[in-house]
């Protein structure tokens, strides 16, 4: 009880010691508990009639420098479902031999792996959230594929806070930026994703990946790409993008919007 | 050897879920109100949680809590008074104008919540500074109170129960609640008593309390007019018209007026009214409020 | 010794952050674990139903990550679909906790309805998903909720909480990012505030218009227009309006879209 009517029952300085807004990290560079050393760009997705397909492309970068430029960034699990990371790269191999044992712990049991890609994305969003709450996050931003238990395609994401959605084209990391408008504009949301055919997706995630080769000083032009449908996971590793026109690089002058 | 080799192997990876005890207790329906809290895992959860929280250092801080305000109780020949108001901001938001900031205690002897004119046995507490501090830890005492009449047989007293609540504040000092409140109730062994406990561990026995944002406001007309045999019609009067000058000055107080009353055989309720007829009435019958004007 | 000498000169007993510095240095702990994932819950109650309401777009900074994330859920359902719920929680804040809050609650429900053989009633989901935020009191989650449902009298009840478990039973209520724009409409569109009664007098004689509750239909309609209204004005509101009225017959669930923009 004081005479400052409005701080009434906040906390005091002589007990909790004096505001401290370095928590919110609002301002000033960012330091975190376990900053990401290696780390993947984009990994984008669609869906299309019968199946998803998703791509990434095969760099590490370490900080600015591109470091490692055969790093696959797709996973299979047991047929029935392909994971793609972005962000730290060692938390990606943890991940991995996360999901290897689970693999195997299911295969020994007696109905055999039935886990779908929905039942893999629930788990993994559980992992990275209870991550997040001890604070000491999986530096991933991951993209789950397959189908679900109805054997409808699946599509959906999960961050290194938790956070979950799915949409019938997803991206992150600048991907989010630069892949997913593109991807709105060929396949709006609202026409079903039954019209588009597996051609159509695969073109257009190429067609996203040369974009952010363009754009994105973190990306390669080498890249892997997932089809999944009913007949199974193909997995391609080695693409590389083709008809690269770089004529409107010519053009850009600093930022881009300078004209002389 | 198979230290040898527990030494040299490590597992691939962690245990990455939940163990049967952590499940156990997500699932758990039935002991709701424990002392077990989770926290923070970081070395100063106390910090982290100011800067989370604390909407009057930081006004942009992310999560904004509800706080509560102006709340007075005074001891008279008749009983207590126990008057609130019903406003709960969050930084410059009104959050709520209906909060019940009475809050029964000991539910035992209280039978069901249908309200009626007989005054219900029991005590009362009263809210100000973080609502949900002060509703968790009312209801834990509530259980306290409730489980000490079980066992004993008879009613906790007054001085018992802000104990119980003292020392659990005081328990979790430097933790970051938030909360003032005071506890009214009248026993055969102590007559009307009223205490006042807050977050710091303070306890305090009293003839008159306010507490809160308002408080100061309160505490000038109660005290100008306060006296100790005053009339039941006199002190109801009273704790309304001290809650109404703080609704009338103070921002962060408004909305309703909770009226209590507390005699020997328990608790009264005297109406949840809108402050804003209870102000012009003031204002155009008695002529007080003249800073106000009232043409339109 | 060093303690006494080296402690700062107390300009003020008691000293407050009234204006922080926000250059505060860097701590070494500081991964920050919330976010806003934006949109906005509504929730009314009439006679014999409740509506909860909320947009289904779902944003992290201005990015747009989905155009359909769900913020309102059934409690106590089976498995996926929900079927035979009696409870609805609306949660708008940091997405993940807000999951994370549902699937405690929904299991609580459950394991409730399995070891007493009778459903939770409302009241009673009401008091528990106030003890279960206050669980995380210091550490909390980041998540406006509401909570609807039928009462034992089969009156809608609409129960609102702060992040940490503060609650209260209420006929209306808007939480999350558009709060402040939809909440001083319903005000005056559900509890009648600041409506007079025409020609019921002069001046301060004026007799307020009071308040009762509202049919379905008006009150449906009511939901709509604060949700487009909202979109209007707010950017991280949009794309879709998921409504759950819930009534002595079952949960109805009804899908709007909004403007995408």
């Amino acid at each position: 009880m004081n005479h400052f009517p409005e701080s009434w029952g906040r906390p005091r300085d002589d007990i909790y010691g004096t505001y401290n807004p370095a928590y919110l990290q609002s301002t000033g560079p960012k330091a975190h508990t376990q900053s990401p050393a290696v780390t993947g760009t984009s990994v984008i997705a669609v869906k299309f009639n019968g199946g998803v397909a998703i791509a990434a492309d095969n760099l590490a970068s370490y900080g600015s420098l591109a470091r490692f430029t055969d790093v696959k960034r797709l996973r299979k699990f047991s047929d029935t479902a392909v994971v793609g990371f972005s962000g730290d790269v060692s938390d990606m191999q943890y991940m991995d031999r996360l999901l290897e044992s689970i693999d195997i712990r299911e295969n020994y049991s007696t109905h055999g792996n039935m886990l779908n890609a929905k039942n893999l994305h629930t788990y993994l969003s559980k992992v990275l959230y209870k991550r997040r709450s001890e604070f000491n996050p999986l530096w991933n931003h991951i993209l789950v594929v397959g189908f679900d238990g109805d054997k409808k395609p699946f599509l959906s994401s999960a961050d290194l806070l938790g956070t979950t959605y799915s949409a019938p084209h997803l991206a992150t990391g600048f991907g989010a930026h630069l892949a997913v408008p593109i991807l709105r504009r060929l396949f709006p949301e609202d026409r079903p994703t039954e019209d588009i055919t597996k051609e159509d997706a695969v073109k257009a995630l190429r067609e996203c990946l040369k974009v952010l080769w363009y754009r994105d000083a973190r990306s390669l032009d080498k890249y892997s790409l997932a089809i999944i449908t009913e007949e199974g996971v193909e997995i391609k590793e080695d693409q590389r993008l083709e008809n690269q026109s770089w004529a409107f690089a010519e053009t850009i002058r600093g930022y881009g919007a300078q004209v002389v | 050897m198979d230290k040898l080799i527990a030494q040299y192997t490590r597992s691939s990876h962690q245990n990455e879920f939940y163990s049967e005890q952590e499940q156990h207790d997500l699932t758990e329906s039935h002991p709701p109100l424990s002392l077990k809290f989770s926290l923070p895992p970081i070395d100063d959860s106390r910090a982290f949680l100011r800067a989370m929280t604390d909407d009057h250092s930081n006004p942009s801080c992310p999560i904004k809590l509800a706080h509560g305000t102006t709340t007075l109780a005074f001891r008279f020949q008749g009983g207590i008074i126990v008057a609130t108001d019903s406003r709960a901001t969050a930084g410059n938001w009104i959050a709520s104008q209906t909060v019940k900031k009475v809050i029964p205690v000991s539910r035992l002897s209280r039978g069901e919540d249908k309200p009626t004119d007989a005054p219900t046995p029991g005590l009362l507490g009263t809210m100000a500074g973080g609502a949900a501090d002060c509703q968790y830890w009312l209801r834990y005492l509530s259980q306290q109170c409730t489980l000490h009449e079980i066992r004993h047989k008879r009613r906790i007293t007054v001085a018992a129960a802000s104990k119980i609540l003292a020392n659990l504040t005081y328990g979790y000092k430097g933790y970051g609640l938030s909360m003032g409140t005071m506890l009214a109730g009248m026993t055969p062994q102590e007559g009307p008593a009223l205490y006042y406990i807050d977050s710091d561990g303070t306890r305090l026995p009293g003839n008159l309390f306010c507490v809160g944002s308002g408080q100061t406001f309160a505490y000038g007309v109660l005290d100008a007019n306060y006296r100790y045999d005053l009339s039941e019609e006199e002190a109801l009067e009273l704790g309304r018209r001290s809650i109404l000058a703080a609704m009338h000055r103070d921002a962060y107080s408004g909305g309703f007026i909770n009226l209590y009353h507390v005699k020997e055989e328990g608790w009264v309720h005297h109406g949840f009214n809108d402050m804003n007829p209870i102000f012009w009435k003031t204002k155009l019958e008695k002529g007080e409020f003249s800073n106000v004007t009232s043409e339109l | 010794m060093t303690s006494l000498v080296n402690q700062q000169p107390h300009s003020e007993a008691i000293g407050y952050s009234f204006s922080q510095s926000t250059h505060a240095p860097n701590k070494q702990h500081s991964f920050y674990p919330y976010t806003d994932n934006g949109g906005s819950t509504l929730g009314i109650t009439g006679a014999d139903f409740a509506i909860l309401a909320g947009d289904t777009r779902s944003v992290a900074g201005y990015n747009i990550n989905s155009r359909y994330a769900p913020k309102v859920f059934k409690i106590g359902g089976d498995d996926e679909t929900g079927e035979g719920a009696h409870i609805l929680l609306s949660v708008v804040g940091f997405a993940a906790d807000g999951h994370a809050l549902k699937e405690r609650l929904d299991a609580v429900v459950k394991m409730y309805k399995y070891q007493h053989g009778k459903p939770m009633s409302v009241r009673a989901c009401a008091q528990r998903l106030s003890t279960i935020l206050y669980q995380k009191r210091f550490f909390p989650y980041y998540v406006h909720a509401i909570l609807a449902g039928l009462d034992e009298e089969g009156t809608g009840a609409l129960y609102s909480y702060d992040p940490v478990g503060s609650y209260e039973r209420e006929q209306c209520r808007a939480a999350g990012s558009a709060a402040s724009l939809i909440m001083p409409f319903l005000d005056n569109q559900v509890n009648f505030k600041n409506q007079y009664i025409p020609g019921s007098g002069e001046g301060h004689a004026l007799e307020p218009k009071k308040a009762g509750p509202l049919p379905r239909s008006t009150v449906e309609q009511l939901v709509r227009d604060a949700f487009t209204s909202a979109v209007e004005r707010h950017i991280e509101v949009g794309d879709g309006l998921q409504m759950m009225v819930i009534t002595a017959n079952g949960i109805e669930e009804i899908y709007t879209p909004l403007k995408q923009d």
